[in-house]
């Protein structure tokens, strides 16, 4: 029997049906609302994309949006005919700068995906090791479009766990051909080396997909659950008393092995299991007795300061001295995949209770368990019984010798100069000499340190600088009880047919991202200010990773956390914590379901299509204000592709390359309908693809400004002009010197600025113009 | 160490075997004098006094055309100096590019003196204009050696600096 299934929005908002075990069975649906369906469908252009097939797609991009080159090195060091400077002369091989820049862009972006990726085909093979390779991709009742970025690039939704296989060779074959490019002489133009950059980022994005759709569908994680759990977040959570392990890195498995250990032995009370950086919060969609440390800013302080019994790392953002620090504490150190090995020997096939009778007995350093579920019986048993002869390594030193070890200092300065946020660790000390200690309190508060120790590498007294930070914040952190909401995943599909339609016509002025690291130029509460600014003004605000946990570490005046003041919907006024690292991929999944759900653009295959609609029509704008890693820089690389902005901290220009977009060049915005054909004058919408903001009150009105679109109605373009044009005024004093360039016609005007933007069209000689219905950048110049 | 005021600020920074020129005031004013269209760039590290009426004063003194960075625009303003604000990537971008025409609409700059932008991120666009503006010298009158840059005071405490600058700045 078919059953040809009305197209009408689904009501149900949770998973009664399941919850009940009732089953219907109402044979094959041949077609459904939305993109998921038992018949083959159609695919579009570029199923699984070879590096050349977006290649067109890229230079529109990048005619528009130009690489900005600010090399980090002069030279290139790559191959033995160098060094060579690339200051105004081409290398050996040929090679000139901007080409340089490119291949090392497309180099971190190979590299970023390659941990995602890596990281995602870790989790498949053991997940279907664990639950076969028929167990269903299953998201819940409210989610159709499981896998849109899976859909849209390789033209196939995945069923289950097997699948997944397929997206990942293909990927995996991608990868090598882009690394080989990076090689002597290979590529020689910086603008095909950054379309190579694309495509990984592409491949970055899909491999994250993958990883977290399949340990959401295996493992039970939240699936687009709005009301999912708030966490315990914050140093201040975790009991010290009892046995104390951290998880440091991303992969959830180690934690999940040491969470499922503590239930099936009773324990789940008895011990703590915290984390840092994406490893806790995957843990914590797992189960919510995990709590979250923090970024991974805490890392080192964390770590000095004894708390944690046993260290389990598993892969990606993990100090590499952290055998020797833990060793230092006499914390028993478990390395966990073939990433990061440590030198340790491989007990993994060893009895579990012989491995932790040589840890505990330091006949070894720590030990490689490759086995999450034995990982986890280790773990527990080792902290277990290191914890109570560990209680006096709980201590660090007091704070009368801080001041003794502070009067040391010879004042040379070269703390701060090799300090990458140039912060006063000299004036912290001098004044920790003098009994104040407030210098060391601001630093570790604010997270302006980010704890990479390179002022302790640095001093010639060797002054343990960390240690004494994490001792004066040891008294603080008691203070540090926050809450996160736990990661749910997926925007649900009934959710994106509610917002698509005023996201795209402008009512709901965008959907703002805070994703990414924690190198933050003034420290987390920045994110934290930037969000609330955001979902004050009504706008959709996502979240994952280290730019989660700083959103959730400050508090209002009543003491609440912005997760317990705001919604976890996907709506306007909504903060939404999506999860980890992998996380992101929803992100851009949600940008693609809105041009399916909202547009009926067919998925399948159709990646330049739907890159195109979002580019023109859908207001999001992705901000990474502390990102630092080669992760990240894959993961904006690919965001771009799809056409969305990104807007980076200050650090982010160390990336050595922007796309910038230039407003003073009316050619470069000319946009063609795809209602009449016409090719029309257009506005910078989005204005930049990757920007650096220097100061959170530059980026402020910066964000509001990349969500404009050309397809805004007039209300929505007010709206969004408002928002522009109040953080404009705010930070800047005075009206936006180009809002001239995104009044289209008088109806564009918001009220509130009408004469200032009045007085401002007629001095510069302003003239209304035609508003594509389809804008696009498709099927101009000879396509 | 001897030469500390030579070695970049951030140490790290040294990017290759071009350095900058160390410059004493005096020689900071004689590549404005030279110059036929400078520009003197303004971030948000000045936009508090004393600095904020020393760095309006420079630019007051030598008649320089302003741009502002980060948040700084609102401070200038606020002092009554006329300033353009871009994003301190924008302006960067701008200046590499030998057909623009300046903020003044005369034709690109040839000169580009830097004052109070963020380091690491004024090292990147000093590195970008480096490489890919070879139409113009660049010259940074802040209290850290700038390696990036064709010309940079060197690394100094901040009573030194202020002297450098009030120097510059006629008082």
């Amino acid at each position: 029997m078919v059953i040809y299934v009305a197209p009408k929005p689904k009501e149900m908002k949770d998973d009664f049906w399941k919850s009940k075990d009732i089953k219907i069975s109402i044979g094959e649906i041949e077609e459904n609302e939305g993109a998921k369906s038992v018949e083959e469908i159609p695919s579009g252009p570029t199923p699984k994309p070879s590096i050349t097939d977006l290649r067109s797609w890229d230079m529109k991009l990048l005619d528009r949006y130009e690489p900005f080159y600010a090399p980090f090195c002069d030279m290139c060091c790559l191959c033995t005919f160098g060094k060579c400077d690339l200051n105004g002369k081409k290398g050996a091989c040929g090679i000139d700068a901007a080409a340089q820049q490119a291949r090392t862009v497309l180099l971190a972006s190979c590299i970023g995906s390659a941990c995602h990726s890596g990281h995602s085909r870790h989790l498949v093979d053991h997940l279907i090791h664990e639950f076969g390779a028929d167990h269903p991709i299953d998201m819940g009742m409210n989610i159709d479009i499981e896998a849109p970025i899976m859909m849209t690039v390789l033209g196939k939704t995945p069923k289950n766990l097997g699948d997944l296989k397929e997206a990942l060779d293909y990927l995996e074959e991608q990868m090598i051909h882009l690394l080989s490019a990076c090689h002597t002489g290979q590529e020689g133009k910086s603008i095909d080396f950054e379309s190579k950059a694309l495509h990984a980022g592409l491949m970055d994005n899909l491999g994250m997909e993958i990883g977290d759709i399949a340990q959401i569908a295996a493992l039970n994680l939240p699936k687009g659950d709005e009301d999912a759990p708030l966490v315990e977040l914050g140093v201040g959570t975790i009991q010290t008393e009892k046995p104390v392990i951290l998880c440091i890195g991303h992969n959830v498995l180690p934690g999940a092995g040491i969470m499922d250990y503590m239930d099936e032995t009773g324990q789940e009370e008895d011990l703590e299991v915290c984390g840092i950086c994406c490893a806790a919060i995957d843990i914590s969609r797992y189960n919510n007795r995990a709590k979250v440390v923090g970024p991974m800013s805490k890392q080192l302080k964390f770590v000095r300061s004894g708390v944690a019994d046993v260290i389990v790392v598993d892969e990606q953002c993990v100090r590499t001295d952290v055998l020797e620090e833990a060793q230092a504490k006499n914390t028993a150190v478990l390395a966990t995949t073939d990433k990061i090995c440590l030198g340790l020997p491989d007990l993994t096939d060893e009895d579990a209770d012989k491995v932790v009778s040589k840890l505990v007995n330091k006949e070894i350093e720590g030990a490689l368990i490759l086995d999450p579920e034995k990982l986890g019986e280790i773990a527990v048993k080792t902290a277990n019984i290191l914890s109570p002869e560990r209680a006096n390594m709980k201590m660090l030193p007091d704070l009368d010798e801080i001041q003794k070890l502070a009067a040391e200092c010879t004042e040379c300065g070269w703390c701060q100069r090799v300090c990458p946020n140039s912060q006063p660790m000299m004036e912290a000390v001098t004044g920790a000499a003098t009994g104040d200690f407030t210098g060391f309190e601001n630093l570790y508060l604010t997270d302006v340190c980010y704890t990479c120790g390179r002022c302790e590498q640095e001093c010639e007294r060797e002054l343990p600088l960390m240690s004494m930070l994490a001792k004066v914040g040891e008294r603080l952190s008691k203070e540090e009880k926050f809450t996160i909401r736990a990661g749910r995943g997926p925007a649900q599909d009934v959710e994106i047919r509610k917002v698509g339609a005023p996201l795209v016509l402008g009512d709901i002025p965008g959907v703002i991202a805070f994703v990414g690291c924690s190198n933050y130029p003034e420290g987390g509460k920045e994110v934290a200010e930037m969000a609330k600014e955001f979902l004050e003004r009504n706008y959709i605000v996502l979240t994952t990773g280290c730019g989660a946990m700083s959103i959730g570490e400050y508090k209002d005046e009543e003491g609440k956390t912005l997760y317990e003041q705001y919604s976890g919907d996907f709506d306007a006024r909504g903060l939404v914590n999506m999860g980890s690292c992998v996380s992101n991929s929803h992100v851009v999944g949600a940008t693609i379901k809105v041009a399916n759900i909202f547009a009926k653009k067919p998925l399948e295959g159709n990646f330049e299509e739907i890159a195109d609609y979002i580019l023109n029509r859908v207001g999001a704008c992705g901000v990474a204000w502390g990102a630092y890693s080669q992760k990240a820089a894959a993961i904006a690389t690919g965001v771009n592709r799809w056409g969305i902005p990104v807007v980076l901290g200050p650090h982010g220009s160390k990336y050595r390359r922007l796309y910038l977009g230039r407003a003073d060049k009316k050619e470069s915005w000319k946009i063609k309908d795809l209602r009449t054909g016409e090719v029309l004058e257009g506005e910078p919408a989005p204005e930049h693809l990757l920007y650096a903001a220097e100061t959170r009150e530059e980026a402020l009105p910066m964000i509001a400004k990349l969500c404009i679109r050309p397809t805004d109605t007039a209300k929505g373009r007010q709206i969004k002009l408002n928002n522009y044009l109040d953080l404009y005024k705010r930070y800047f004093g005075r009206l936006a010197p180009d809002v001239h360039l995104f009044i289209r016609n008088e109806k564009d005007i918001p009220i509130t600025y009408k004469k200032d933007v009045q007085k401002v069209l007629e001095e510069v000689g302003w003239e209304p113009r035609k508003i594509a219905q389809e804008p696009s950048l498709m099927g101009m110049d000879g396509d | 160490m001897s030469n500390d005021r030579v070695i970049p600020w951030q140490p790290t920074v040294i990017a290759g075997p071009k350095q900058a020129l160390m410059v004493t005031p005096e020689t900071a004013e004689l590549m404005i004098r030279k110059s036929k269209r400078p520009l003197f760039v303004l971030g948000p590290l000045v936009k508090e006094e004393p600095l904020l009426s020393l760095a309006v004063g420079i630019a007051e003194k030598w008649d320089l055309p302003v741009v502002t960075t980060g948040n700084a625009y609102k401070a200038f303003n606020e002092k009554g100096l006329d300033s353009t604000a871009y994003g301190a990537v924008e302006i960067v971008n701008l200046l590499k590019d030998p057909e623009w025409k300046g903020v003044n609409g005369e034709g690109q700059h040839d000169l580009v003196i830097f004052l109070g932008c963020i380091y690491y991120l004024a090292s990147q666009g000093l590195s970008s204009l480096k490489h890919f503006a070879p139409h113009l010298k660049t010259l940074t009158i802040c209290k850290f050696f700038h390696s990036n840059a064709d010309a940079s005071f060197p690394n100094m405490k901040d009573e030194e600096w202020l002297k450098y600058l009030a120097k510059m700045a006629g008082q």
